[in-house]
């Protein structure tokens, strides 16, 4: 590829040049649930259709739950997306979708862009029973839908189909029109007459029906996964990535990029929130060469997966996010720490940096402009631990990945004793968003204190787990309920843990509470990288936190005797106490172990272990009880029949 | 495959038919002895000179595979020569190709590299990634992360525990399977997840272990 140049970035970007495409989300997910046999069948299908048909290999949309996922998209119809594909699903895209033009029904996922005004006369109704309970009302309003247009003459012009989400949830039957995407919901076998005459006839829209909510997700750090294709440089370009690196070494001082930061107010996306503006200007200001910007791509966090999804998905704009930082610090050299438990997001990262090397993006005199850069990937090696920022830098010069006393904070003294900036995945990632829209956009996102969007990995016992973005701010019960549908099998919800094993549980009470990194402090959890855990009300909290406990005592580095003493005497505790065989004192014992731990710790991992324990117990301290009163079969039972601690707290709000 | 190790391909017959051969002497010495009740000496005398020969060539034969493993880490050290702390990327090549880091391997590197061995160890013991014992022919790793946790992957490792008759982190006697727990494969989406021989199984129900192993997995211990 020839090398590209600053003006290469100021013409507009190439249209799109095929209107017929199919996309496949290839991640680790989907790769899992048999997207590669998907993309096969698709990929040799599409020369058999008699127009030409582009198969496009993409990371994934967030719809975990419905993986496989397939994009389509066919002139004169709207596009859909659709989950749980097969390769019998896969051959009837092929035939129905793409050549007879009727949509496939049970598997189409509902955008969740949800239209006001029928803009655009109804080809399609899409049909979904929400009910928690699964129930199955759909395939009976399929039907009657489909008699009363017949009955009209309306059947050859609207197809109704059976959708597998719709993005709503419990609100009875839900109808959505395609392509203007007006939804109703709560609808009951007498409104269909009315539905037909007057939105499909008279093509007006039902007022006391309609479904106004507005989506709460926005699109930043996701907006190319499962649009673009991470394996392609052109492709990418296409799509806008490298905007911003143009914008920034064209028309930007390395101050200016720094201020852009400081307005948008973006705080690292890695869990402790650091201002990002702050820990660049911190870094360029140390008088050192060379300096050295990581990208933290360790995570490690069991039950989160957002980091793997945005390297997978759009490997080129972490690279760009990457670029900018080393401009904004005057940094020559930096690295991606992924781990190698993610073989496709190594693979594909590595890729991304060397069609970005080849084409002028990395090297020496980026885009023409004389900044030099280079950036390597190094793999983690399965310890949870170098996430931590100071056992990170450990690991990468090649040693044990020990955490060491900060002061000196990396900035001043990082990889290798040189001034080091360490930024998440998910940071790096908003960075050149941030640049090409302004940092004023960004920052009319969020709240006062924790500005812009975040990733969540909605998983555990929650009816369809995914990947959401949305503006900090949202309370925990929009996100669960709202977004991601509630409990699966209409189960009650205990609580929600975020922050993964260094976080807290937050109960059922407490679910109202917005999510930003002070409010979750104060309830005792923490952000972390954003895995959101849903329990039921089968789930103990004395197993949970066990569960975490020995997580992190199985991954303490063993360096400072509060986390490697502390932590396992805890779980000897716990364990004793699980078997029924507690003794009085046992949980004051806790707590004290907790609270040594949390004060005289080195690092994250031990400050944050007692977290799950401590929040457990705070909310839930009558399971624990339980298990010292009655023993282990009557706990059991208690767990299962006692909702969450009475009274009920306070949710925080920002 | 480059030529000079394909041009080796026939050696296995040779290396089996080489092996069997102390077995059979041994077994007709065992035979003549219960017989006889003793070893004539003139055999025995005869045995022991062969046995100093092959013992030397033995030798001979040590130091060229030595010198195979040598010529192995000195390329991978030249490979990332210049690197800092290229220390653990040696060691993910190793692991990668042999599926642990033997210990003559890592003698090897830290001759190269002019390290202490316990440097190494040091670094091999602290990272799950990297394993001191040779791996199954087949792996299966039941995911541990906190979602496959909730939703019943205690109960799949159980299960899996005892189909293959093995505790987690062991192979079976006969090297079939490796059962392995892994923190989170990121297949969140799908929980319970496994992941057998480097595909990943996902919402896997209880009972369901069994028909994931391929059909080499020993159903019933073999002796």
């Amino acid at each position: 590829m020839t090398k590209l140049t600053l003006a290469d970035f100021q013409k507009p970007a190439a249209p799109a040049a095929n209107p017929d495409w199919v996309r496949v989300s290839m991640d680790t997910g989907g790769i899992a649930a048999g997207a590669d046999e998907v993309c096969a069948v698709l990929e040799k299908g599409a020369g058999t259709l008699g127009f030409p048909l582009e198969v496009r290999r993409v990371g994934t949309l967030g719809y975990s739950f419905a993986d496989p996922l397939v994009e389509v998209a066919r002139q004169g119809m709207p596009t859909v997306v659709y989950g749980g594909v097969d390769a019998a699903a896969a051959g009837l895209i092929l035939r129905d979708h793409l050549v007879a033009r009727r949509l496939l029904d049970d598997h189409i996922v509902a955008s969740r862009a949800r239209g006001l005004v029928l803009d655009a006369p109804t080809t399609a109704i899409l049909v979904k029973d929400t009910a928690a309970d699964g129930g199955d009302k759909t395939q009976f309003f399929q039907f009657s839908l489909v008699e009363d247009l017949k009955r009209r003459g309306l059947q050859d012009k609207v197809q109704v189909v059976r959708a597998l989400d719709l993005g709503v949830y419990d609100k009875g039957v839900a109808v959505q029109f395609l392509p203007s995407r007006v939804t109703y919901v709560n609808v009951l076998a007498a409104d269909i007459a009315k539905i037909v005459d007057t939105t499909l006839r008279g093509k007006k829209v039902l007022d006391n029906l309609l479904y106004k909510t507005p989506d709460r997700q926005m699109r930043i750090v996701l907006r190319h996964c499962g649009v673009l294709d991470p394996e392609s440089l052109p492709n990418s370009l296409q799509h806008g990535v490298y905007q911003g690196l143009a914008k920034a070494l064209g028309a930007m001082q390395p101050a200016e990029v720094i201020g852009e930061m400081k307005t948008s107010g973006l705080r690292g996306r890695g869990g402790a929130g650091f201002p990002t503006w702050m820990k660049w200007k911190l870094t360029a200001e140390v008088d050192r060469e060379p300096r050295y910007i990581i990208c933290n791509g360790d995570e490690g966090d069991p039950g989160a997966y957002m980091d793997r999804s945005v390297l997978e998905g759009d490997p080129h704009s972490v690279l760009e996010g990457m670029i900018i930082a080393a401009f904004a610090i005057g940094a020559r050299r930096g690295y991606f720490y992924i781990r190698a438990e993610y073989p496709l997001a190594v693979r594909r990262v590595e890729k991304a940096i060397a069609d970005a090397r080849a084409a002028g993006l990395l090297g020496d005199n980026i885009l023409g402009t004389g900044f030099c850069f280079d950036a390597k990937v190094r793999l983690g090696a399965g310890a949870f631990v170098c996430g931590e920022e100071t056992a990170l830098i450990a690991s990468i010069e090649g040693k044990r990945g020990s955490p060491s006393p900060r002061p000196p904070y990396p900035s001043v003294r990082g990889l290798f004793g040189q001034p080091t900036a360490i930024n998440n995945v998910e940071t790096l990632a908003a960075v050149p968003e941030i640049l090409v829209r302004g940092g004023a956009w960004y920052a009319g996102f969020g709240t006062e204190k924790s500005r812009g969007t975040k990733v969540f990995a909605v998983t555990g016992k929650v009816r369809h787990a995914q990947l959401v973005e949305v503006p900090l701010g949202i309370t925990l019960r929009e996100t669960v309920f709202d977004l991601c549908g509630g409990v699966s099998g209409g189960k009650k919800i205990k609580a929600v843990q975020t922050g993964g094993p260094s976080g807290g549980v937050i109960p059922e009470p407490l679910l109202d509470t917005q999510v930003t990194y002070e409010t979750l402090q104060q309830l005792g959890s923490i952000m972390g990288s954003g895995g959101m855990i849903v329990m039921d009300q089968d789930d103990s909290m004395v197993e949970v936190s066990r569960f975490y406990l020995r997580f992190c005592v199985d991954e303490s580095c063993g360096k400072c005797a509060p986390c490697r003493i502390g932590g396992y005497q805890m779980l000897q505790i716990l364990n004793r106490l699980s078997r029924g065989r507690g003794e009085p004192g046992d949980l004051e014992r806790i707590r004290a172990i907790c609270k040594a731990m949390q004060k005289a710790s080195l690092c994250g991992l031990g400050q944050g272990a007692p977290n799950p324990v401590l929040t457990s117990l705070r909310h839930f301290e009558s399971e624990f009880k339980a298990y010292l009163e009655g023993g282990v079969t009557y706990a059991r039972k208690m767990a299962q029949t006692r909702p969450a601690e009475t009274p009920a707290p306070e949710p925080v709000r920002a | 495959m480059p030529a000079h190790e394909t041009a080796t391909i026939p050696l296995p017959d040779r290396l089996k038919a080489w092996k069997d051969e102390e077995a059979d002497l041994l077994d007709s010495l065992t035979e003549l002895e219960s017989r006889q009740g003793f070893i004539p000496r003139n055999l025995a005398e005869e045995i022991s000179r062969a046995l100093e020969v092959k013992l030397e060539r033995l030798r001979q034969l040590q130091s060229k595979v030595g010198s195979n493993v040598r010529k192995e880490v000195d390329a991978l050290v030249a490979k990332w020569k210049g690197e800092e702390g290229s220390l653990i990327l040696i060691l993910h090549e190793i692991q990668n190709q042999h599926g642990y880091v033997p210990r003559e391997v890592a003698m090897e590197v830290a001759h190269a590299l002019d390290i202490g061995l316990a440097r190494i160890y040091e670094v091999i013991t602290f990272y799950h990634y990297f394993q001191l014992k040779p791996p199954g022919r087949h792996n299966l790793a039941v995911c541990m992360g906190t979602a496959c946790y909730l939703k019943g992957a205690p109960g799949l490792l159980t299960e899996a525990k005892n189909q293959l008759k093995v505790e987690e982190g062991e192979t079976t006697p006969d090297r079939e399977w490796h059962l392995d727990v892994v923190r989170c494969i990121g297949c969140c989406g799908m929980a319970p997840a496994m992941v057998v021989d480097g595909k990943v199984h996902g919402r896997v129900k209880p009972g369901e272990v069994t028909q994931r192993l391929t059909p080499a997995q020993p159903t019933k211990a073999t002796p």
